[in-house]
């Protein structure tokens, strides 16, 4: 550990250190801990320690455990080969140079987060199954691809590819062209500087990126589920949410695979932050940068055709998929002008109806999940990077630790935490266990935002502030704060984005008679309502993109673009 | 809007605080039906019911993990198994309903008695170019080579109950035939539905009945066929749990459920009502000619035999 890190100048503050602590110690380390205690007594549920181990090692030595951990594996490296290709080209043009529309691609390159994955993947399957949309519109259909491993991995890259390319082309534009311009003067070639000094330098952004889309396909379970039990590709994630989903239901066991997946995720995680402590990475050190970016010329025509292309597939076909499900009156009834209606969204937001109160609930949540995760994110983050001692490696291990968590096992590992009937209050059975379960499952994202911009920072800002008389709090309020808050925003977009469409917890934690979008869209689909269902994701995601993209819009009126990142 | 947020949270903390009198249940899908059947409960009684619906799974894994300090009074399920099995575990109130005396011995036992009940059909699309099916065995013809799709025995709980019945009577041929054929395990009974729907696929071998009849009903083009062999039955039962503080709210539930009122709310979502007085516009359970499960094997053993079939 010690080998390597970059002496920091800075101590961090002592209060900020225990807010952390604290908030994962109650978001984070209470569930994990009842999981694993869950994995060793398989009575535990019933509250009896009876019989430790029986089922930890039957479920570890069980032949199916080597081939879903190898599935999962090839999963998580092939859809992060598909977002990496797919991302790193768009996010350097992005970052680089004067790409026509880039505020219009950066929007619809939003939508993918928005999107519920299995909402998304159910789109694909309407659209290129045989007789799906695109046969009904051109005559193929595209089955044999999609209901494959590679389809799998090529879907996921998809839904995912954005994380990568907002991380990265902020970390492109803040290196700007600035150190790849001195390459360029002592005569490196264009694309030797990119290679050579830019690439290089975004390593942090690259690698926390990438990691996160590794954590996140290893713990998605809409679109293994929806694409792979046809074809028999089962992952640890579905592995472990059939056993909680299918009766008999086997607590221990999906506990038991748990660890076996936040062992991998962790293992990844090591990785990055073996990457990322090699080398000083610090780039802001409070000159002024100029942001010049160059300009396409003869490129403008095909990058502008290559970003729309993509965007297509990311996000138009589905989207048209969603809508041509909430339009049709019958699923049989096929794209036939006399079968499309409005019938669906009149349904969905006439008077009394249970969508408008999933919908303000979802939206409420999600907005108080984007705050508070994001707060003790960047707390998190600071007290791990500007901190000292021992203390700061578990609490980075922790913060990671619920990106592989499967959302099913937090969910349980909540209900075992806070169901304990000695507590005398406990939010159990309220709205604020579900506010739990996600900050829980979505804390790692700010965390990892937070982290990389941090390293980029040098402890030459924060000093100065010392110097000239403000404690550790106020430097951080002051000076920190601000530097890292282009990062933030776009990390609790994110947590909005995601918290408010959250399906596996929420389905389990919900309090009874409780509502959210996620919830509500899968009712409809059990109810074989499937375009009610499609009518309110497509609202959802209509919604929850206005939102982000209102408030950016008001940040960057607030701050007349004089906070860097948000131009 | 923090505070905004903040306020809406709190209220709905108080609210579900203040619920703690009512009764609370659990149940498996339909959500229509509880819907229903929890409105009409407290318009009738004055007796507030809230209702957690998921499936089958999620409900019980939800009581497992509530298992040291269970939340909810009454629990309805899509599998009888479970039913059994909390008995088995002792969890179960045991309590006869005054309106309970019109359903049949085979849909209740100590502690446990059927809300309602859903037959297994060929779901055939009725667009699909394929000639009408009338047996399971039809499926397994070339005909329907690659068209057809079964929800998959782990995950629901109706075909499972068929699969269990057709190796008891020594019937997995139809099975093997099937694999064969062409025919791909797709998830739940929804997943298994869905390209029945669009077209990809012509049937579901063991599709559940008032899921398709209700899709007819829509005006999908798709019909319930009842096998001519026969088929089998899954009673849905409804149970209140020992560990209830509100037994006698509890046991006023499960009367409403099973009164006339209550029928007909089950009967209005396709399912087959458990009281044999009352008339629905559809089979009934004497109306079917059911195979028998005697003599099947432990349910390991019938999911092993469906995977060495299927794999």
């Amino acid at each position: 550990m010690a080998r390597g890190v970059v002496a920091t100048g800075a101590e961090g503050s002592a209060t900020l250190k225990w807010i952390a602590t604290i908030g994962l110690l109650l978001v984070v380390a209470i569930p994990c801990l009842f999981i694993v205690v869950q994995a060793i007594f398989p009575e535990f549920g019933s509250g009896s320690f009876a019989a430790p181990f029986s089922m930890f090692f039957k479920t570890l030595a069980d032949l199916d455990l080597f081939s879903l951990a190898g599935n999962t594996l090839l999963l998580g490296v092939g859809t992060v080969v598909c977002a990496g290709i797919l991302a790193v080209p768009l996010a350097a043009l992005r970052a680089l140079f004067r790409v026509p529309g880039a505020l219009i691609w950066d929007a619809l390159l939003l939508i993918p987060f928005m999107l519920p994955p299995y909402i998304a993947a159910l789109g694909w399957i309407m659209t290129l199954q045989p007789r799906g949309y695109l046969e009904q519109l051109t005559d193929i259909h595209l089955a044999p691809l999609l209901f494959s491993v590679t389809g799998i991995m090529l879907i996921m890259g998809l839904n995912t590819f954005s994380v990568i390319y907002f991380v990265l082309s902020r970390t492109f534009e803040t290196i700007g062209a600035r150190y790849s311009d001195v390459g360029r003067v002592f005569g490196a070639g264009q694309w030797r500087s990119f290679w050579r000094i830019t690439l290089p330098l975004s390593m942090p952004g690259l690698a926390a990126s990438l990691l996160l889309v590794f954590a996140m396909s290893i713990e998605e379970y809409g679109t293994p589920a929806a694409l792979g039990r046809r074809i028999g590709f089962e992952v640890l994630v579905t592995g472990i949410e059939n056993r909680i989903s299918e009766w008999p239901i086997d607590l221990p066991g999906s506990a038991t695979l748990s660890l076996v997946l936040v062992s991998m995720a962790l293992v990844a995680f090591m990785l990055q932050r073996w990457l990322l402590t090699r080398r000083d990475y610090r780039i802001v050190g409070g000159k002024p940068q100029a942001f010049d970016k160059k300009e396409l010329g003869v490129w403008a025509l095909p990058v502008s055709l290559l970003f729309a292309f993509i965007a297509f597939l990311a996000t138009g076909l589905p989207i048209l998929a969603i809508l041509a499900t909430a339009l049709s009156r019958t699923i049989s009834g096929g794209l036939a002008p006399s079968n499309l209606g409005l019938d669906h969204f009149k349904e969905l937001l006439g008077a009394g109806s249970d969508g408008l109160v999933a919908l303000g609930n979802s939206l409420v949540l999600g907005s108080t999940t984007a705050l508070l995760a994001g707060l003790l994110g960047a707390i998190t983050a600071y007290s791990v990077v500007k901190g000292r001692g021992r203390f700061r490696i578990v609490l980075d291990a922790l913060s990671i630790t619920p990106n592989s968590l499967p959302g099913v096992v937090v969910a349980v590992g909540i209900i075992l935490a806070w169901n304990q009937p000695w507590l005398p209050i406990t939010p159990y059975n309220t709205p604020f266990i579900l506010l739990l379960a996600y900050i829980c499952i979505l804390l790692p994202q700010p965390v990892r935002y937070a982290t990389a911009s941090l390293h980029q920072l040098g402890d030459n800002l924060e000093a100065a502030a010392r110097v000239c008389g403000s404690g550790p709090l106020k430097a951080f309020v002051r000076i920190i704060f601000p530097l890292i808050l282009p990062s933030m925003v776009t990390a609790m977009i994110l947590v909005f984005a995601v918290a408010s469409r959250e399906l596996v917890a929420s389905l389990l934690v919900a309090p009874v008679g409780f509502q959210t979008i996620a919830v509500f869209i899968w009712q409809q689909f059990d109810q074989g309502s499937a375009g009610l269902g499609m009518a309110m994701a497509f609202c959802a995601v209509l919604i929850t993109t206005l939102i982000p993209l209102a408030l950016i819009s008001l940040l960057r009126w607030a701050s007349k673009g004089s906070v860097a990142g948000l131009r | 809007m923090k505070r905004l947020s903040f306020a809406a949270l709190a209220l709905g903390l108080l609210a579900s605080t203040a619920a703690h009198a009512d009764v609370t249940v659990y149940s498996a899908g339909p959500g229509a039906l509880i819907k229903n059947l929890a409105a009409g409960f407290t318009e009738k009684t004055g007796i507030k019911a809230n209702v957690f619906q998921a499936t089958t799974g999620k409900v019980m894994a939800r009581l497992e993990a509530e298992a040291s300090n269970p939340v909810a009074d009454v629990v309805v399920s899509a599998s009888w198994g479970t039913a059994t099995d909390f008995a088995a575990k002792d969890l179960l109130l045991s309590y006869e309903s005054p309106n309970a005396e019109t359903v049949p011995d085979f849909l209740k036992m100590d502690g446990a008695v059927a809300q309602g009940v859903a037959g297994l059909i060929i779901a055939w699309n009725t667009e699909s170019g394929t000639p009408k099916p009338t047996d399971w065995s039809d499926l397994a013809k070339p005909e329907y080579k690659d068209l057809v799709t079964l929800p998959d025995p782990a995950a629901s709980g109706g075909t499972y109950t068929l699969v269990e019945a057709l190796i008891a009577s020594d019937k997995t041929d139809v099975l093997q035939g099937l694999k064969d054929n062409g025919a791909i395990v797709a998830g739940a009974n929804k997943a298994a539905l869905n390209p029945v729907l669009q077209g990809a696929k012509a049937a579901v071998f063991a599709g559940v009945d008032y899921i398709t009849m209700s899709a007819a009903a829509k005006g999908e083009t798709i019909e319930a066929i009842f096998p001519e062999s026969g088929t089998v039955v899954a009673p849905r039962p409804i149970m209140i749990l020992k560990s209830s503080q509100n037994q006698d709210d509890a046991k006023k539930f499960i009367d409403y459920v099973l009164s006339e009122e209550g029928q007909q709310a089950v009967a209005k979502v396709n399912l087959m009502p458990s009281r044999t007085d009352i008339k629905v516009d559809r089979p009934l359970i004497g109306d079917l000619k059911l195979l028998s499960n005697e003599g099947a094997p432990a349910r390991e053993d019938v999911l092993a035999s469906f995977k060495a079939i299927f794999n």
